[in-house]
């Protein structure tokens, strides 16, 4: 039997198994721990990889757990699925690879940043158990087990932002994140009962085979967006990313930045393949489209005036998350009209997905620069900082790439995504444009202040025993920044391989149906 | 693969940006090459002119803070500030009131 029909499972085995083994490894001392992270995240992503080539070349993978064989979905004599069903596009594998990578990252880089710490087999346990959270939210077709993953990612990032849990401030934001993402996930919760209430099932294809648009399901909608918006970071519900993603270890918040766009995922998968065509009116799409304006300039503006370089690249976080609200909610709104599509609705979603793998990547290596200069200088306060160019030439370097590229310079691919997204907002309302533009400009000034005064000017006297940070660290920020470099020189490969098929995907509610239901729509 | 994309409006090309920046480069070279070399290193020619008054040993004493960097843009934009400072209270319970007013809102707007 081939046994590439359980990489579905697999990409979620390994980083289980990589979380539950992590004690054990734990007791062989540093070195085992060490090597057991790196083997467990360089595994889930080559899991990754192979899931995405397959699904690339064969079509939506359907994986049945715990039935007599993978790939029947509808047992003999039942029209409804009854057992959790794994079901990976390409919209799905496309974003595992592009988490899986972020972890990668995040691992290599954690190695010796967390040395200052005590209790690291729990670390490793709480990281992987993230990324199983993260991978099982991308790749599951069933709204229970996606709420399930949901809560899985949830505590464990709890556990990780409060990690260093003798700074008051890392409690704080991990009480602050838990209250309200307990809140947010109970909602989400209850929409998923509506749906089971009503039709009988919880698996994405089925409902949304069988969905008629009433009051249940408008309330299940508003109960699922707002609460997926509230979790990838959007205005006016961002208020926990700054305090969470400053203090969680840079590693960690590396990896939160992609767990962040797993809610991201959820909240398009449920309008585009739950919901679809069934969505009616313009209301939610044009919800999706404000809060990503709104989004867009509140987070820049906020991030302008931070002194902390951590909550300055956060606040750049929800900034960089309304970008991508923006044009997928613009792809939304096209999505009953064909010509509307064509003429500029997949452009934006070819701009919105092409952004998800650029921000991962550049906002990643942000945070683990600043992570970089806080684990050599010992401070993350931009009015303390300075002259660290001369003695971290290394972390200077990708700083640089990583902040042209998120303030959308040519030729770096931050630039790609966002003309894809002015061009296309434009078409539906310019000022929609405009607001990406200033936002855009704001970034730019936002990252020459941190450059100017974290990393330019003369030497100062408490940092001329500075030095680079170890090798394990750089190579953490050096495979996101090779990634980045490739993105840059290669946009239409990465628009034709990755984001186009992720796009067809994401728009193709009959195909997503057809895959776990089979014909007959 | 090295290919332009084409957004359905106009196309880009990676490579001609970068033909664009090796010709600049090799520009400022150019001028660069062209300036004095007579220039003595370690003498006064190479002192650093800091409003004709003394340098400051340590770096620390020189250079812009962060916290006055875009002072004139806070300035002007000081009452939006001020509100969006105060929206930011830091307070939990603010955090999940904000949640559930949007989550009112939506359903207003896609119940009616």
């Amino acid at each position: 039997m081939n046994w590439q029909i359980h990489l579905p499972a697999l990409v979620l085995a390994v980083p289980l198994l990589g979380a539950f083994a992590s004690p054990v490894a734990g007791l062989g001392g540093r070195a085992t721990r060490n090597a057991w992270m790196i083997f467990i995240s360089v595994l889930t992503t080559a899991v990754c990889i192979m899931l995405w080539q397959k699904v690339i070349a064969g079509g939506t993978a359907v994986y049945v757990m715990g039935a007599e064989a993978w790939n029947i979905t509808l047992p003999s004599g039942l029209s409804w699925p009854v057992r959790i069903i794994l079901e990976v596009d390409a919209f799905s594998a496309f974003m595992a690879v592009v988490g899986s990578i972020a972890a990668l990252a995040g691992a290599f880089f954690s190695l010796r940043f967390m040395d200052r710490f005590t209790g690291l087999e729990k670390f490793s346990a709480l990281y992987f158990l993230l990324v199983t959270g993260m991978l099982g939210m991308q790749l599951t077709g069933d709204l229970f087990n996606f709420f399930v993953f949901l809560e899985i990612a949830s505590v464990a990032s709890f556990g990780l932002i409060a990690f260093w849990r003798d700074r008051p401030e890392a409690v704080e934001a991990s009480f602050k994140y838990m209250i309200i993402s307990t809140i947010s996930a109970m909602f989400i919760l209850i929409a998923v009962g509506f749906f089971y209430g009503r039709y009988n099932a919880v698996n994405i294809a089925a409902v949304a085979r069988m969905l008629q648009m009433g009051y249940a399901e408008k309330i299940a909608l508003v109960f699922l967006v707002v609460s997926l918006a509230m979790k990838c970071g959007a205005v006016p519900m961002h208020m926990w990313t700054p305090d969470a993603y400053a203090e969680a270890p840079a590693g960690v918040t590396c990896l939160l930045v992609a767990v962040s766009q797993a809610s991201l995922y959820g909240l398009f998968r449920v309008c585009f393949s739950l919901y679809g065509a069934s969505l009616g009116s313009t209301v939610v799409p044009w919800t999706i489209i404000v809060m990503g304006v709104l989004s867009m300039f509140i987070g820049v503006t906020m991030a302008v005036i931070q002194k902390e370089i951590k909550r300055l690249m956060a606040y750049h976080s929800v900034s960089q998350i309304g970008y991508i609200l923006m044009a997928l909610g613009v792809g939304l709104l096209a999505l009953r009209d064909p010509q509307a599509m064509a003429d500029y609705g997949f452009t934006a979603m070819k701009g919105g997905i092409f952004h998800i793998i650029n921000y991962t990547m550049y906002k990643g290596l942000l945070f683990l620069t600043a992570g970089a200069v806080f684990y050599s200088a010992g401070s993350r306060n931009l009015n303390e900082l300075g002259g660290l160019a001369r003695v971290m030439p290394q972390t200077t370097f990708m700083f640089v790439i990583a902040a042209a590229a998120i303030a959308g310079l040519p030729p770096f691919n931050g630039f790609v995504s966002k003309l894809l997204i002015y061009q296309s907002t434009f078409a539906v309302y310019p000022l929609l444009a405009v607001a990406a533009l200033v936002t855009s400009v704001l970034t730019l000034a936002s990252f020459v202040k941190v450059f100017q005064t974290a990393f330019l000017g003369p030497a100062k006297k408490t940092y001329e025993n500075v030095t680079e940070v170890p090798a394990s660290m750089l190579l953490g920020m050096s495979l996101l920044t090779i990634v980045i470099i490739a993105l840059t020189l290669f946009p239409g490969w990465t628009l034709s391989h990755l984001v186009e098929p992720a796009a067809k995907a994401l728009v193709d509610q009959a195909g997503y149906i057809s895959a776990v239901m089979g014909g007959g729509l | 693969m090295l290919d332009k994309v084409y957004s359905g409006f106009g196309y880009w090309d990676v490579f001609i940006w970068l033909l664009f920046f090796a010709i600049s480069a090799a520009l400022v070279l150019f001028v660069r090459s062209m300036g004095r070399n007579d220039y003595k290193e370690g003498t006064d020619q190479d002192e650093i002119f800091y409003g004709s008054n003394p340098v400051p040993e340590d770096g620390a004493d020189m250079g812009v803070p962060a916290a006055s960097a875009y002072w004139g843009f806070v300035e002007a934009l000081k009452p939006y500030y001020n509100a969006l400072i105060d929206i930011h209270s830091g307070i939990a319970s603010d955090y999940v009131g904000y949640f559930v007013l949007t989550v009112a809102i939506v359903a207003v707007l896609v119940l009616l």
